[in-house]
């Protein structure tokens, strides 16, 4: 069972990463490698070698852990859609999806910013695991500062043999037969949201523009260069060294049921102290803005109006849905897409919602990679469309076609190879279907003219 | 983005003798980048980085040289360095303003923000300076939410800003002529 404030014992992702209500953020600091091996780094992969490559999958598996970049696949199961290993076979592949760029998410750059070598060991630990040789860390091209942390902290490791040909932990024998040498490089991307979707990063990373693959086949067994790969996000890895360490009744106990573990939750927007924070799963919206450890409250004492759920491509949550527990049935109980990145932006009620379409219209209009017809010419529809709703041009017809195009494009509708479109839809249709009446309000009505003759002219 | 086609029926093509792909830059890509990857079209997204980090944008030229140095068909070099927004087919200014116009952005203030810099710099966003000190863009989520609005200023990220804080960084950068690295 959570405790009252939904916060860990401990903290478990930031425990080296001053968070309310535990410490002052205004205090973080990027931890290095001594620092991190004296506090238990580094414990957790030492553990995870005395244990079968397999026995770890198990672990993961049974701890139901579910992948932290949206999604929510669980991720012991799709650790084991690798083909089974052979040492003779062809090299296997780690890529780690590191460009989170869904608008209102902050919460990977927390990792690397300031704890890099817990991604590090998440990284070793689930390539010993799933027997992978090479791990590529995919970074978005704007986190400049992280790339250079994260290359620093690398480097770090490969000089105290934490990586390298010699295998892991200078060449530790380990309970899978051998040492387990490892590769791991930084992969920087340049500008391109598509890439946080796992094809289109493997695309980018062989040097091609991202556009999303045709699945089957599935990443697992064909992926980067063609060979099995899995791909996993930042904080999903950093929650390994945690669950090898201490086990999987210990991080089921946490959260709600169905949903394990703690998380780290990004609000931003109208509220007093924005931020992250770690809480455990099932936290309410509600305690997140409104308790004095977390958020402290709406800004300037202003009324709640809705709040992304997670990432624009989630949807929004509405004016009475703000007691929404934040786990992961969130999406089959309150209309949105799902958790998303757990990460809300929070609006006041001072917020033009036709605005607010508007401009997660203009990202998505702007981020199509332009494979799809219906996504790359429906994108641009919907943001001329909600352009011309704001500014007070709009017709009651042009909602009619905006609901239209935002249910017709799509891989749920069968329309698109990626779900950046599904994104796009679940946006534009939870706004206008949940603040109706404003977008009424700012279109003029439509009228259809009819000519008829009536009385004494209808019989001349 | 990538969709957007031009009419590059015969343009032409601005050639110097000195190569942009220097040989400083080749060893790079060689000992670090090469041996990274499975193909030699994986080095690429590394070495056009290399490239724009010396020159601060992507001539033609350099793109025809990469291509030649990895084995690749320029078009295949032009397809991928076109589809991604950080790399410049165009000079940009020395100083790479970014103003950031996400939904938590512009809804904490960025509009503001981009105005303060088009009046201090008497441009709109996608322009440069007739002096070549800076250009202005808008982007899309930074991943600074919670420090909302945000812009980078070339690689370095400036957050909660307002407009005078954002004029102040422009006087510094034009003070120092030092604008961060690109």
């Amino acid at each position: 069972m959570p405790r009252p404030n939904f916060a860990p014992e401990k903290p478990i992702l930031t425990q080296r990463i001053p968070c309310w209500p535990f410490a002052d953020p205004a205090t973080r600091r990027t931890i290095r490698l001594d620092e991190y091996q004296r506090t238990g780094g580094y414990d957790g992969l030492r553990k995870a070698l005395s244990m079968a490559p397999d026995a770890v999958v198990g672990e993961v598996k049974d701890s139901g852990l579910r992948g932290r970049g949206g999604a929510g696949f669980p991720t012991g199961l799709k650790w084991t859609f690798l083909p089974k290993y052979d040492p003779a076979g062809p090299p296997r592949y780690l890529a780690i999806n590191a460009d989170e760029s869904e608008p209102g998410t902050f919460k990977d750059r927390l990792i690397m910013d300031f704890d890099p070598h817990l991604l590090l060991e998440g990284i070793a630990i689930a390539c010993y695991a799933c027997r992978l040789s090479k791990a590529y860390i995919y970074i978005r091209g704007e986190y400049f500062h992280q790339a250079m942390v994260l290359e620093e902290a690398i480097k770090d490791a490969y000089a105290a043999g934490i990586f390298g040909s010699r295998g892991l932990l200078s060449g530790a024998a380990t309970a899978g037969g051998g040492p387990w040498p490892l590769e791991v490089h930084l992969h920087r991307g340049a500008g391109a949201y598509i890439c946080g979707e796992e094809t289109a990063l493997l695309e980018s990373l062989e040097g091609k523009r991202g556009w999303p693959r045709i699945k089957p086949p599935f990443p697992a067994l064909k992926g980067l260069f063609g060979k099995p790969t899995i791909i996993n996000n930042v904080e999903t890895l950093a929650h390994l060294p945690s669950i090898v360490t201490f086990g999987k009744e210990w991080f089921l106990a946490q959260g709600t049921k169905g949903s394990a573990g703690t998380k780290l939750f990004g609000i931003s927007g109208h509220v007093n102290r924005p931020g992250l924070h770690e809480c455990e799963l099932g936290i309410p919206l509600r305690m997140l803005i409104e308790s004095k450890d977390y958020c402290c409250g709406m800004r300037h004492g202003k009324k709640f109006k809705g709040a992304i759920a997670g990432g624009v491509s989630t949807g929004i949550l509405g004016p009475d849905q703000i007691d929404a527990p934040m786990d992961f049935d969130i999406g089959k109980n309150y209309n949105v897409l799902g958790l998303g990145t757990a990460c809300p932006t929070i609006f006041d009620e001072d917020t033009d919602m036709v605005a607010v379409a508007r401009n997660i219209a203009r990202f998505f209009k702007h981020e199509s990679c332009g494979q799809c017809t219906p996504c790359r010419e429906g994108s641009g529809w919907l943001y001329q469309l909600l352009s011309r709703i704001e500014s007070g041009g709009g017709r009651t017809k042009d909602l009619d076609l905006t609901l239209e195009i935002a249910t017709s494009m799509g891989a749920m509708p069968g329309t698109t190879i990626c779900g950046l479109a599904d994104g796009n839809n679940w946006a534009v249709r939870t706004i206008i279907n949940k603040y109706r009446a404003e977008f009424e309000k700012r279109v003029r009505p439509t009228y259809v003219p009819v000519t008829m003759s009536v009385g004494a002219a209808a019989n001349a | 983005m990538a969709w957007i086609t031009k009419n590059s029926g015969g343009a032409k093509i601005e050639r110097r003798d000195e190569p942009y792909l220097t040989q400083a830059i080749k060893d790079t890509v060689t000992r670090t980048y090469l041996p990274r990857y499975e193909t030699k079209m994986g080095a690429l997204l590394p070495t056009l980085h290399l490239v724009q980090q010396a020159h601060n944008w992507l001539p033609h030229q350099a793109l025809i040289e990469i291509a030649e140095f990895l084995g690749l068909k320029p078009a295949d070099v032009i397809d991928t360095a076109s589809f991604y927004e950080e790399y410049w087919l165009k000079p940009k200014g020395a100083c790479l303003i970014s103003v950031c116009r996400s939904i938590a952005c512009e809804f904490c203030g960025s509009k503001a923000v981009t105005d303060a810099c088009r009046r201090r710099l008497g441009i709109e966003p996608g322009e440069t300076t007739d002096d070549g000190k800076f250009t202005l863009i808008e982007l899309e989520c930074l991943g600074s939410c919670g420090t909302a609005p945000a812009a980078l200023f070339n690689h370095t990220l400036h957050e909660n800003l307002t407009p005078e804080k954002v004029e102040r960084l422009i006087e510094e950068a034009e003070r120092s002529g030092s604008h961060g690295h690109h």
